[in-house]
């Protein structure tokens, strides 16, 4: 775990307000169908708003948005944008999203205000998701948002919640009931 | 350090002195709720990672709520995959099919939900135990580490303090209250405050307007517009009425007068007139005038969001020596075993199966994704039920109508959306008894 990466370099895909998890993050019948297969998601995430993403996206890259990112309670977007090796800098996001990143294993940063006024699609993007630190190389800005918490950073190193719970079981399986 | 009554419910439960709304805690639950639908994947998953103990079998009970008919043989399989994982884990507090209803309804009415009490569900419709004074943190499927460790990490929510004033107008219920309530709060349309991961406390001299069960239904619409719960503060009245079945002794929590609000304000409840949700979400509340009229063909009175008893006698009511509509089918699915059981001793069964109307099991009904007595491709619902997105009891082109169970009731009668101010029944009733009946 010591060696995960928390500081990802690359570029930047900036997103508007209010982009819904369903169709525009993953198209609705990969929800409504519970597809979560990383494989089967990847070549669609974002799909709708921005074809070819996935061909075009390299690992390390950095998708920042606006508000309320992600609208619903719903992980299938996050299982492929953590499978692809990807950072989500967000201006807020609902509870419930946020807290679907975080079990996916996705490294995630929301409330990060005026974020979206700092970068450009393409942007060559530092950001590093322990300490809050964000550098726009491009454009040479640096921000100091609140990162990943200390106490959730285990979820996301271990790969997520079912990652999580299956380095728990390793240590606690013998302990007696 | 001053609080508000969820920071102490969630302080108390982690065994600190104090929280902070936003900070991350990792709270013991007094009870954990799983509802029977989610059970397999649970199932599922724990096996697979080899997890074959939970934290502690006493604290969890397993309730047979979405599924209670199984209209398939795959149905029957999946009730003999819940039975064998009660037995596998150990389960002691199982409500099987017939022996409960809906979980978010009988728990509270058997005394097992307690003022003070924190308790985890999987399902996000547990905001209906703020009616009691408690707080159930929805977890989605996230419930398996809960399962298996007894905690999760939950973020302390900020709390908003809405003060209920004005007199409730003859023929406007709690459900309505609710209902313009969620749209009002959404994405802090009206009241300048998003409501996203916030608790609403309910307090104001027009809650006495409101009986426990109407408290019920005025806590359930919120979670809609993605409120993490709503608080009530239980009054010496209801105190009362909850230690009369309480299984066990409780502490009620109050919030301390100096606590921390997010935002307060006054909602005056004698300016809103019946109302509905107009399909996709229950957020998007109208007036009903805007709605009357329209021919309706499917009607559903009960689910958590107004399956109380007094839901049902408000329903009784209206349809008191009335048909149902032709072309009209109604369906009444009571919230528990109990409610149903008082129903035939009361003579409700007789007035609903007199107007025609039908009685499902108790439990979530329809609103389980249409999983019995769905809505057919271009027809009109208008129903009681806790949530309607599009599609939700049926095709795509259906719409879904959320609204009273008066106003439901009313327009099964007519076979049109139908104020329930029209019926002469409801109003007299209510002029005559206590308010606090309806």
């Amino acid at each position: 775990m010591n060696d995960f990466n928390w500081r990802l370099t690359g570029r930047c895909y900036r997103l508007g307000h209010d982009i819904p998890h369903a169709g525009a993050v993953i198209p609705v019948r990969f929800i409504a169908n519970r597809i979560l297969n990383p494989n089967e998601l990847i070549p669609f995430l974002f799909h709708e708003i921005n074809p070819g993403f996935h061909k075009r996206v390299r690992a390390g890259d950095i998708i920042v948005t606006g508000r309320n990112f992600g609208m619903g309670p719903k992980m299938n977007g996050y299982i492929a944008m953590q499978a692809l090796d990807l950072g989500l800098v967000c201006e807020s996001m609902p509870f419930l999203a946020y807290r679907a990143a975080i079990g996916c294993g996705l490294r995630v940063m929301t409330d990060c205000a005026g974020v979206t006024n700092w970068v450009e699609t393409g942007d060559e993007l530092e950001v590093d998701f322990a300490t809050g630190d964000f550098i726009n190389h491009s454009r040479d800005v640096r921000r100091r948002f609140s990162p990943v918490p200390e106490t959730l950073r285990d979820i996301v190193t271990l790969g997520g919640n079912v990652g999580w719970l299956k380095h728990w079981w390793k240590t606690h399986r013998n302990q007696a009931s | 350090m001053s609080m508000t009554a969820v920071e102490k419910i969630l302080a108390r439960a982690s065994g600190v002195t104090s929280v902070n709304a936003g900070e991350i805690v990792y709270p013991k639950p007094g009870i954990v709720v799983l509802h029977d639908y989610l059970v397999p994947p649970c199932k599922k998953e724990l096996d697979a990672l080899g997890i074959d103990r939970l934290f502690d079998p006493n604290r969890v009970i397993i309730v047979t709520d979405h599924a209670v008919l199984y209209s398939s043989r795959q149905d029957a399989e999946f009730g003999k995959i819940i039975r064998r994982a009660v037995a596998d884990w150990g389960i002691k507090h199982f409500y099987d099919v017939g022996q409960g209803g809906h979980g978010h309804i009988f728990l509270a009415e058997r005394g097992i939900i307690r003022p003070g009490m924190f308790l985890f569900d999987n399902d996000r419709h547990c905001t209906n135990h703020g009616a009691y004074g408690a707080f159930a943190l929805r977890t989605g499927a996230e419930i398996t580490r809960v399962l298996a460790t007894g905690t999760l990490w939950t973020m302390v929510p900020k709390t908003i303090r809405i003060k209920l004033t004005g007199t409730l107008q003859p023929g406007v219920f709690a459900r309505d209250i609710g209902l313009r309530m969620t749209t009002d709060l959404q994405f802090g349309r009206d009241y300048g405050v998003d409501i996203d991961y916030r608790v609403l406390e309910l307090t104001g001299p027009a809650l006495s307007h409101f009986s426990m069960d109407a408290r019920v239904s005025l806590c359930s619409s919120p979670t809609e517009a993605r409120a993490v719960g709503v608080f009530i503060p239980p009054s010496e009245k209801m105190l009362r009425q909850i230690r009369t079945v309480a299984q066990k002794t409780f502490s009620p929590v109050y919030s301390d007068p100096d606590a921390l609000f997010e935002k307060e304000f006054e909602m005056d409840i004698g300016n809103i007139g019946p109302q509905a949700a107009l399909t996709g979400f229950s957020d998007r509340g109208v007036d009903l005038s805007q709605i009357e009229g329209t021919r309706i063909h499917h009607a559903v009175i009960g689910s958590c969001g107004s399956g109380k008893y007094e839901d049902l006698e408000i329903a009784a009511t209206v349809l008191k020596g009335n048909r149902v509509a032709p072309g009209v089918r109604l369906f009444i699915s009571p919230g528990t075993e109990d409610s149903a059981k008082r129903l035939y001793m009361e003579g409700l069964w007789e007035i609903f199966h007199t107007a025609g109307a039908i009685l499902l099991p108790p439990g979530c009904g329809p609103c389980f994704m249409g999983y019995m007595a769905p809505v057919s491709e271009g027809e009109v619902s208008i129903s009681t039920v806790s949530t309607n997105p599009l599609g939700r009891m049926g095709g795509k082109g259906c719409e879904l109508f959320l609204a009273s169970p008066a106003t439901v009731a009313a327009s099964a009668v007519s076979g049109r959306v139908t104020d329930p101010r029209s019926i002469d029944a409801l109003i007299k009733n209510k002029g005559e008894s206590d308010l606090e009946r309806f």
